[in-house]
């Protein structure tokens, strides 16, 4: 940490301009009180404030060789009343010398001086204790600065840290099972094997583009998420119906990235995975003021006993639009009569 | 040598393709069928009688575990999954075969060799199979859901229609509104894994829902007797009674 007043030209003067104030007052109480002539009363002032201006700049040093956190209390308190006794003596030894040596004062204003040494050493050391309270204060308030923009910094980390777990979250089950049926398609069906594994390669590249940005065009998505369906489809075959609805005045609008990803891959684990007959996914989607609506659906086996809980990643979408919009009720789900829906709100940014 | 009978369950078409591509270069062995879920695999299981059964794991509305609970007579599993990181836990604790996809036709022989030895002794593989289920017994926590087997056709009991269970030699009694089942497993199993706020162990033979009790009334000295809603009158052990008292407290 810097010096606060030899690291900084203007607290210095202001620093030196408050000792000039002191000393002046001092002279004038001088003057009133103990009938001194001016003279001698502003160079009493200004040879004891000047010296102990220029010795307060050096407490620095002192505080701050204590002010680490492996220093005891005690010891703290013994370096610090040692250092008071010493430079107060120090302090009102060399103003009497100067005082009495240099200047020529007369007898009745040594006595005088004589008379106060005491209660200038007393005032030296209370001096001491208001100037290295103020550097505590300073280093204080440095330091709450500075844990505030730590802290400030780690939460950012932490958030951003946290979206990125959010965004990636492609099911290594479907991974491993449709590399399965790229092997199926090799023994059987090389042609088609070449077009799965195109696929396979273009929607895995999207989703791992996608887990460094924040914002995808809902025609990337819906793209990216026609692949997907395609490779299911390989897996289950006629199991999957998908229809899909939105303007063309939509597509362009920016949504978070693969946000819809879990939505789909819920409906074909907790449809298509679950069910014995044909599965319809449907989405569609509008624009509604201030907000893109998007809604995916998909048909329910009536005799669905559900084996797992609500999935993780419907819940990290959720997570995810509060922390990036600021706002609740932007994700919706329902289940009713056969259908499982979720809606999601997304507000439209008008670039 | 007999022709081996070889039955493939898997609910994906390619997943399956796979495996009757690779079985062409093992003339030993004979398809007897294929099937897509649990419920056509338990009748086709009882029809055909295969010697070997490729079993996945993840299957709708019953996994392959459950299908094989529901076998009194076990074939020769090898079980086939993806990724499933419980399931694979169980597997390498219990010593039992699996394939885990894609694998390739050297693998695939591997596995065949292996079941062509258990075949002639099974000793090894009955042993890896029971610890595979009691390992997986073990990991369940609170049961949802029961499946059961009548004659050919399988059902799911979801517990909440639970209302009481009785033991019957070497079978659980399960009682719904709508009738009773037979399930293979010991009443210590139940007492285990039923959420223990909703139902109580009364009796060596009685587990009973506690929102199902009517009454329970002192029969004798020291002795009681509970009344369900629907009229049953059960008896009440002494440490069911104690059970009892402290879940009603």
């Amino acid at each position: 940490m810097m010096h606060p007043l030899l690291g900084n030209r203007s607290y210095l003067n202001i620093y030196f301009a408050a000792w000039l104030v002191l000393a002046a007052a001092q002279a004038v109480i001088l003057v009133f009180t103990q009938e001194l002539a001016w003279g001698l009363a502003l160079l009493d002032g200004l040879t004891f404030n000047t010296m102990y201006a220029a010795l307060g700049v050096s407490y620095w040093f002192m505080v701050k060789a204590l002010a680490g956190d492996n220093v005891s209390f005690l010891r703290t308190v013994e370096n610090h009343g040692f250092a008071a006794l010493a430079t107060s003596l120090l302090w009102i030894g060399a103003g009497y010398v100067i005082l009495t040596h240099v200047f020529s004062p007369g007898r009745e204003y040594v006595a005088f001086l004589k008379a106060t040494l005491v209660w200038r050493g007393l005032i030296g050391i209370l001096n001491y204790f208001i100037t290295i309270s103020l550097y505590h204060l300073y280093i204080l308030s440095v330091r709450l600065r500075q844990r505030a923009v730590k802290e400030a910094e780690l939460k950012t980390l932490v958030k951003e840290a946290e979206l990125r777990s959010l965004r990636f979250q492609v099911n290594p089950h479907f991974i491993f099972n449709s590399l399965n049926s790229v092997n199926s398609l090799t023994l059987t069906n090389p042609e088609k094997a070449g077009e799965m594994t195109v696929k396979l390669g273009n929607f895995l590249r999207y989703t791992l583009a996608k887990g460094d940005q924040k914002t995808s065009l809902l025609r990337e998505e819906l793209d990216s998420m026609r692949l997907y369906l395609d490779i299911e489809k390989v897996r289950f075959g006629d199991k999957i119906e998908y229809d899909e609805r939105c303007p063309e005045s939509c597509r362009s609008m920016k949504i978070p990235g693969m946000i819809l990803q879990p939505l789909f891959e819920n409906a074909i684990k907790h449809g298509v995975y679950e069910s014995l007959t044909p599965v319809k996914i449907r989405f569609d989607c509008q624009r509604d003021g201030d907000f893109l609506k998007m809604r995916l659906q998909n048909s329910l086996d009536d005799e669905n006993i559900q084996r797992t809980g609500a999935g993780i990643g419907l819940k990290n979408v959720r997570d995810r639009l509060e922390r990036m919009y600021g706002m609740k009720n932007l994700f919706a789900i329902e289940k009713t009569d056969g259908y499982f829906t979720v809606r999601l709100f997304i507000p439209v940014k008008e670039t | 040598m007999a022709e081996i009978r070889v039955l493939i369950v898997d609910d994906e078409e390619p997943a399956r393709l796979v495996i009757k591509k690779y079985l062409q270069s093992h003339s030993d062995m004979v398809l007897v069928g294929e099937c897509s879920n649990g419920f056509e695999a338990l009748k086709r299981i009882q029809q055909a009688q295969p010697d070997i059964i490729f079993l996945d794991i993840q299957m709708p509305k019953i996994s392959g575990f459950e299908l094989l609970e529901l076998l009194d007579e076990k074939p020769v599993i090898i079980f086939s999954t993806a990724f499933d990181q419980y399931a694979l836990k169980a597997f390498e604790a219990s010593a039992a075969d699996y394939l885990l996809k894609p694998y390739s036709q050297e693998r695939f022989a591997e596995a065949m060799n292996r079941a062509r030895l258990f075949l002639l002794d099974r000793t090894e593989h009955d042993q890896a199979l029971n610890s595979l289920v009691l390992r997986r017994e073990q990991e369940t926590e609170y049961l949802s859901r029961i499946i059961v087997k009548d004659g050919s056709k399988i059902q799911i009991l979801p517990v909440e229609k639970l209302l009481r269970l009785e033991a019957q030699d070497d079978y659980v009694m399960l009682f719904t509104e709508h009738g009773t089942s037979l399930k293979k497993k010991t009443m210590k199993f139940f007492e285990q894994h039923l959420d223990s706020k909703e139902f109580v162990r009364i009796h060596r033979s009685h587990i009973i829902r506690i929102s199902f009790i009517r009454q329970i009334e002192l029969f004798g000295k020291e002795s009681y007797k509970v009344t369900l809603k629907d009229g049953t009158r059960l008896p009440v052990s002494k440490s069911g009674h104690a059970r009892l008292k402290q879940m009603l407290e």
